[in-house]
């Protein structure tokens, strides 16, 4: 009989819970973003791949544990200084394990200050069956700030046909200007969760779902070219945020409709090479 | 405040002659009736099982308790605090216009024909659930009752939008409303319990359908 034992080869035991952080923040040195600040502590790490020719710095967070249990913290601090041009993304698709009780929680801070353009378009995450997520993505754009920055889920290991079908999704934004509070929205799934996600009138079923969001002085112009490059999904603009929403039954083809969205919206709107990271390319 | 009082001005304030245009909105009904999806008796049944239950109705609720809460206990910092996150909470601008658009005429004709203190406590921006649950509880009227008919005259307003869309039958349409008592009921207590941390919906695709209706060809509502 087959025997899932990717949880417990990840971690041993409960108490290897962690609680880890990665902070970064990028300012501008002779005309270059550069990185001022780090810090990382177990199991984030953080990884500075060469950046391409014309591309923005980049900068890689790694989950060495393998994954999120029950109990675990991360926390993610990302400040693009003044000027500054740089991408953040993540290794690989972040794993959430089942949990006996406790619930994960994922905190993500973003600062972007004047004439800054800071991407933050992280791999998928994979919520295994019973996996309980809390996970707050917090923006704040100051002057002439801009951002890209997205979010997929994926509702169980869909390779192994699972579903995510109880445990808990909590998956929250907040985006302010300045001290002024702009846009909202959570999306919460508990109880039979299996039954929400057949609603033909809630998710008809899907494995998967994605938030891009792009906030800036001029996003209510950019609306009818978002319109136009988008692909199976929708987009739409409320207090000068960019929402675009994907949503579809099969993964992969989800992730290739995001980053080609993403691409098109980084080339036009910031400038940036029409190519993806390397580590979005495996 | 003695239950007539109560109830007649509930009744008068959730009634669809009370003038906040609710006629004008389908909560994406028009699309979802443009594309099929919405046809008949029954899929506007599970419709608006879906929007009450995950959609909507799931932040609404909880914006209306916490509203009223805040109100009764005259917690002016706490009520600013949630009209500030009821007004930011917008999945859609469609929902948003729908739902600030009807707060301030409801807050504008409130103030005039049944005045209270509360009611002045809100700006005139505020969103709809907000604006009727600091009336209801400036008025002594339970949030319980207040959510009953804030979430009855949401459903109502849908169900005539239907009528019209799709169209049904006056009949039909009555026989909906007959229908949706107990999820009217689940939307109220979901309202009473869920607490503020976890404030969500979970139907991306009736957002995805308010979406998909701003660039709608011919559209005969607002939302």
């Amino acid at each position: 009989m087959f025997t899932d034992t990717s949880q417990s080869n990840a971690r041993k035991s409960i108490d290897c819970r962690s609680d880890g952080a990665a902070e970064l923040s990028f300012t501008l040195t002779d005309g270059e973003s550069r990185l001022k600040h780090l810090y990382q502590s177990d199991p984030c790490r953080v990884l500075f791949p060469s950046s391409r020719v014309n591309g923005p710095k980049e900068a890689v967070i790694v989950t060495t544990s393998g994954g999120v249990v029950g109990g675990d913290r991360l926390r993610f601090d990302i400040h693009g200084g003044t000027s500054t041009t740089a991408t953040v993304t993540t290794q690989a698709a972040e794993k959430v394990y089942r949990s006996t009780g406790e619930d994960s929680v994922i905190d993500i801070s973003i600062s972007v200050r004047d004439a800054a353009f800071l991407e933050w378009v992280p791999q998928e995450t994979i919520l295994f069956e019973g996996a309980r997520l809390r996970r707050f993505t917090d923006i704040a754009t100051f002057g002439s700030g801009r951002f890209i920055a997205g979010e997929i889920v994926v509702f169980g290991r869909r390779a192994r046909n699972e579903k995510f079908t109880n445990g808990l999704l909590h998956d929250a934004w907040r985006i302010r200007t300045g001290d002024a509070l702009v846009w909202l929205d959570s999306l919460h799934l508990d109880g039979d969760i299996g039954k929400t996600i057949n609603d033909r009138y809630a998710f008809d079923g899907a494995a998967t779902l994605a938030t891009v969001v792009y906030g800036g002085f001029d996003a209510k112009d950019r609306l009818a070219f978002a319109r136009e490059v988008i692909r199976s999904g929708a987009v739409t603009c409320v207090d000068n945020i960019l929402i675009a929403r994907f949503i579809d039954v099969d993964a992969a083809r989800l992730r290739a409709n995001v980053a080609r969205y993403w691409i098109d919206l980084r080339s036009e709107l910031g400038g940036l090479p029409p190519v993806l990271p390397r580590v979005w390319e495996t | 405040m003695n239950d007539y009082a109560g109830q007649y001005r509930l009744l008068s304030w959730l009634s669809p002659s009370y003038p906040v245009g609710a006629f004008s909105y389908s909560h994406g009904l028009e699309f979802a009736v443009e594309t099929g999806t919405v046809s008949d008796r029954a899929s506007l049944i599970s419709w608006l099982k879906t929007v009450l239950i995950h959609g909507t109705g799931r932040i609404d609720g909880v914006l209306f308790r916490e509203a009223h809460v805040a109100t009764r206990a005259e917690d002016w910092a706490r009520l600013k605090d949630i009209a500030e996150f009821g007004n930011a909470f917008q999945p859609t601008p469609e929902f948003a216009l729908e739902s600030r658009a009807q707060g301030a005429a409801f807050v504008r004709v409130t103030r005039s024909a049944w005045p209270s203190s509360a009611l002045n406590e809100v700006d005139e921006d505020v969103v709809y659930p907000i604006a009727v649950a600091v009336s209801c509880a400036g008025h002594d009227i339970s949030c319980r009752g207040g959510l009953q008919g804030y979430f009855h005259a949401f459903m109502g307003n849908l169900v005539s939008a239907a009528v019209r869309l799709i169209p049904l039958g006056q009949t039909d349409g009555q026989q909906a409303v007959a229908a949706l008592e107990d999820t009217v009921r689940q939307a109220v207590s979901q309202g009473m319990e869920i607490p503020f941390d976890d404030i969500g919906s979970a139907a991306p695709l009736i957002d995805l359908a308010s979406i998909q209706h701003e660039t709608q060809y011919t559209r005969l509502f607002r939302s």
